[in-house]
């Protein structure tokens, strides 16, 4: 998922659990105000009170609602969690089968992974730790084993996957 | 009391992704009650209408908690955790022997803490109300039993750090930072719900 998106969404779920609290807080003073006034002198009959009877237990309301929507709020960011987790899962296992058709060996696997995550060959070399010539010659047999011609047709490979896999034929 | 993991062989594996499991409210009612414990225990004055103030916004917090644990998400609910004294005698005779469980909510003797928390600060809130009012002012066991709850709120206090220290230590998973940012470090294959 997107993770603008992501941070909008906690974003507004901090947001709401404050006004939440706040509110409850606003909420309790004006309910002890109320039992205060009625266990005094104050009757339910009288319009004064019997208004600020209502209006607190308007405001408990709309805190339950609230707090309801809040979990609802939660309850939507931890599905779409855990369905981005579960397509990333499912990417992982899309390419290591692609890997095994191919008869990689383990190091070219770990080569071959970097290169579809979008980092340069010299850079691949660093974090191995070998000669930039070595990854070359290992990306020469990745391309080789897969039967493509450079990066961008390895990556078509798994667009292709991709794009068949959610059942909507590419026009 | 999700409990989603055992054993010392975790310890070996690469960290974990980490799981959602204290919501906003429970954070934020954490983190107020503790600062209202704070002020009110030091550098607040005693008889102070701060004092007062300060006392029955925790007390405000912890009704919160507790409507939050009727309707709230799955891990801060108290279906998630329910008390159960046999349960948080074997979590903890569990460490003793070396099994350290992990939970994505409270664990067995967490739990327990929790209510044990929550139930004092609320009788602190009525013992503390009692003394303000003419019926109750001066009377001295409405005193002592608010100072005897304070002093076993410290004691709780202590033992509920303790007990985060010890657990943080031994399970590998950091309950501080859980509690900051909401995460818990647990295998995705052991996750439960």
């Amino acid at each position: 998922m997107n993770t603008m998106a992501r941070m909008l969404n906690r974003r507004r779920a901090v947001l709401l659990a404050a006004v939440i609290v706040l509110q409850s807080l606003t909420a309790m003073f004006f309910v002890a105000d109320v039992v205060a006034d009625l266990a005094h002198d104050g009757a339910l009959e009288d319009l004064h009170m019997g208004l600020e009877a209502l209006a607190s237990i308007a405001l408990v309301g709309g805190i339950l609602f609230l707090m309801i929507e809040l979990r609802r709020v939660l309850s939507r960011m931890s599905m779409l969690e855990t369905a981005t987790q579960a397509a990333r899962g499912e990417m992982a296992e899309v390419i290591d089968g692609f890997f095994a058709d191919w008869v990689l060996t383990p190091s070219e696997r770990d080569v071959a992974l970097l290169m579809l995550k979008g980092i340069e060959n010299d850079e691949i070399a660093r974090l191995r730790g070998t000669a930039s010539g070595t990854v070359r010659a290992q990306c020469a047999a990745i391309f080789r084993k897969a039967g493509v011609e450079g990066r961008p047709q390895l990556f078509s490979v798994f667009m292709e996957e991709l794009l068949a896999g959610d059942g909507a034929p590419l026009k | 009391m999700t409990e989603v993991a055992a054993t010392g062989a975790a310890q070996t594996r690469p960290r974990p992704a980490p799981v959602a499991v204290w919501d906003p409210l429970v954070r934020i009612v954490h983190w107020g009650v503790a600062a209202a414990i704070l002020a009110n225990a030091t550098f607040i004055e005693d008889e102070s209408l701060a004092h007062e103030v300060i006392g029955y916004t925790a007390v405000g917090l912890v009704i919160v908690r507790l409507l939050w644990g009727l309707v709230g998400t799955p891990h801060a609910r108290f279906s998630a955790f329910p008390p159960n004294p046999v349960a948080a005698v074997r979590h903890l005779a569990g460490h003793l022997s070396g099994r350290h469980r992990r939970y994505l909510s409270h664990n067995p003797a967490g739990a327990l803490m929790a209510y044990n928390l929550w139930a004092t600060i609320l009788g602190m809130g009525i013992t503390g109300y009692m003394m303000t009012t003419p019926a109750y002012f001066g009377i001295e066991w409405v005193e002592e039993l608010h100072e005897g709850l304070f002093a076993w709120l410290m004691i709780s206090v202590v033992l509920h750090l303790g007990g985060v220290i010890l657990d943080s230590l031994v399970t590998r998973v950091p309950l501080v930072a859980a509690m900051i940012h909401g995460k818990k470090p647990v295998e995705q294959s052991e996750r439960t719900r």
